[in-house]
């Protein structure tokens, strides 16, 4: 009772901030568009039936995917060795150093980007050392390859910070018993490193995932309006052509896909330990 | 017999605290088993660690079978390492954590699996073979990781505590098949405790460590008989000690009592030390004494004794009838002296 009683607040906050807009969405989402673009009260899946016969929802939806499994694969894979290290650091040094790797969660967004500028835009630092070593200058920016760079570096820290929660098992003795073994560097970490990170790395997979898959900051800032992704999309929808209907009724069909991915992952049996 | 390991003033430091380890030398017979006795804290982890390649020594040479390998890593030294924690590879099975070290060397799949089942069948474990080890009991993991670094064939076995993490009543039995094993296989062998029964029972020759130095290596006899610092006769064995101040060679005298002793220094303030079993009690000795409290411990009873001297342990019969109370004497024989520079 009393943990009922003390949840009751959370729970509030929750019903008001995020099921109730959500409510309000899927309402909207059952209105539909008349032909002159003004949005007419009803309560069918007319508009759901468009967007899904619609072909560029499913190219939306395969980029996004492909953006996102992308990004969070690299994440997870260049975070993997950030918590390690943090792992195997002297005691008084891991506080310091998660801190500074989670660090850029406390950016906002906007301002990330604006730093990814510097370093990526036409004139920025990699181009002038390109341009200095007499090579062609690289587009990083306003496209793809930039998304991903942005998409990535965003996700990380939530990979590291997964990855230290889900490397309790990997005891340091453990690498130290390989070694007397005769096992060297690589074999340790194939072999008994990375093995144990797995359950860790799927974890840290599903959830930069999913913040990915969601993600609309580093594709509109980052994209320079040439990436398209379903959150921009969205965004586009509602905003832009003003189509609330066609906007809400995207929104439901990524919370949806968002939720089945987590129910699939969170349905796998944990691997055999 | 020639010396497997030698250990050269080997010295560690961790950051500006004293020295872990500090000038260490030491030599190991062939086939003989050396504990690395001292509190926790003495260095004879950081010893071990240090032989094992897992630590870097600062200063100071590891020589085994003549080949210096201060500077190999682990994986080049072939030493067969029983962790505290036993680290057995949580997903694998009791045979692929066995058989791990074989892989690394790279033996074909039949040769291993045969040395495998060697290895597990040396500590009896051979119908366990396919369990985890989160399935197996704390003696069980401890002969599977026995078992891991005898399968190597390795220069040396290194065992860190390896019985601490047993219950007690395990703990004998295991004792006495790592001891027997050792044998068999004439394995050098290297153990840490910080259990003096431990070491006295189970090694050829134990090192007592304090504050990362070599107090003294010896069989556990000489420890026991012939401490050579006062650290030891405080540490090995139980032992009473009282102030005394030499009169001539040969004599000290401690709050008026005249001893005889053997090996005193020349002249000065001295500690003198005395087992339990080595003092006699009777109707007339040498120190007025009286019995402050009785220990019953089965054949044995142990007695404290409230003398002029301060508190003196002796060890008697059981059925001697002694009770708290009893007033007595006891004589300190000068052969049961030992004797240090205060």
């Amino acid at each position: 009772m009393t943990g009922w009683l003390l949840a009751a607040p959370a729970v509030a906050v929750m019903a008001l901030g995020f099921m109730l807009p959500v409510l309000v969405l899927a309402r909207i989402s059952l209105n539909r568009t008349d032909d002159l673009g003004a949005m007419q009260p009803d309560l069918g899946l007319a508009t759901y039936d468009k967007l899904l016969s619609d072909p560029f929802t499913t190219e939306l939806s395969i980029s996004t995917l492909g953006l996102a499994a992308g990004s969070a694969a690299l994440a997870v894979a260049l975070a993997l060795p950030v918590a390690l290290t943090i792992r195997a650091a002297p005691p008084r040094w891991r506080g310091p150093l998660a801190l500074a790797a989670v660090a850029p969660l406390l950016v906002s967004g906007t301002a990330r980007v604006i730093g990814w500028l510097a370093i990526l835009g036409d004139e920025g630092l990699i181009n002038m050392l390109l341009g200095a070593l007499g090579l062609p200058e690289q587009r990083l920016i306003n496209n793809w390859t930039g998304v991903r760079i942005g998409l990535t570096e965003s996700l990380m820290p939530y990979a590291v910070l997964v990855l230290l929660a889900g490397l309790g098992r990997l005891d340091p003795r453990l690498d130290e018993a390989a070694a007397t073994l005769g096992a060297g560097r690589t074999r340790t970490f194939l072999r008994v490193t990375l093995p144990l990170a797995a359950p860790a790395l799927a974890a840290a997979f599903a959830l930069t995932l999913v913040l990915g898959i969601s993600a609309f900051i580093t594709p509109r800032l980052m994209g320079g309006g040439r990436v398209f992704v379903v959150a921009t999309e969205i965004f586009d929808l509602a905003l832009e052509t003003v189509d609330w209907p066609a906007a809400a009724a995207l929104a439901m069909l990524l919370l949806l896909a968002l939720g089945a991915l987590l129910a699939l992952r969170s349905a796998l049996p944990e691997r055999g330990r | 017999m020639d010396d497997h390991l030698v250990l050269e003033r080997l010295t560690k430091r961790f950051g500006a605290n004293p020295p872990a380890v500090d000038g260490l030398s030491l030599a190991v017979p062939r086939g003989a088993l050396l504990a690395l006795l001292g509190p926790s804290g003495c260095g004879k982890t950081t010893t071990l660690r240090l032989v094992a390649g897992l630590e870097r020594a600062d200063a100071g040479r590891v020589v085994v079978g003549g080949r210096d390998v201060t500077g190999l890593p682990p994986e080049a030294r072939n030493m067969g390492v029983v962790f505290q924690s036993y680290a057995l590879f949580p997903h694998m099975s009791a045979a692929a954590n066995v058989g791990f070290g074989l892989e690394a060397r790279g033996l074909p799949r039949a040769e291993r699996n045969t040395r495998i089942a060697e290895a597990l069948t040396m500590v009896g474990l051979s119908d366990l073979a396919d369990r985890k080890p989160r399935a197996l009991s704390g003696g069980q993991q401890q002969r599977v990781a026995l078992a891991r670094a005898l399968a190597i064939r390795p220069e040396l076995l290194l065992l860190d505590e390896p019985l601490s993490a047993l219950d007690a009543q395990l703990r004998d039995g295991v004792r006495e098949e790592i001891r027997a094993l050792q044998r068999r296989l004439g394995t050098t062998a290297v153990f840490v405790t910080h259990d003096q029964a431990e070491a006295l029972a189970m090694a050829d020759l134990v090192a007592v460590m304090d504050r990362g130095q070599l107090e003294q290596c010896g069989t556990p006899e000489d420890l026991f008989e012939r401490p050579a610092t006062p650290f030891v006769a405080g540490f090995v064995g139980r032992t009473s000690r009282f102030a005394a101040e030499v009169e001539a060679p040969g004599r000290v005298r401690a709050k008026g009592h005249v001893l005889e002793a053997e090996g005193t220094p020349p002249r000065g303030p001295v500690q003198v030390f005395i087992r339990p079993h080595r003092i006699r009690l009777g109707g007339e000795g040498q120190i007025p004494a009286r019995v402050a409290t009785r220990t019953y411990e089965g054949a044995t009873a142990l007695v404290s004794l409230d003398t002029s001297l301060g508190l003196l342990q002796a060890e008697v019969p059981a059925d001697l009838g002694l009770r708290e109370g009893d007033t007595l004497f006891a004589t300190l024989p000068p052969a049961a002296l030992r004797v240090f520079p205060a």
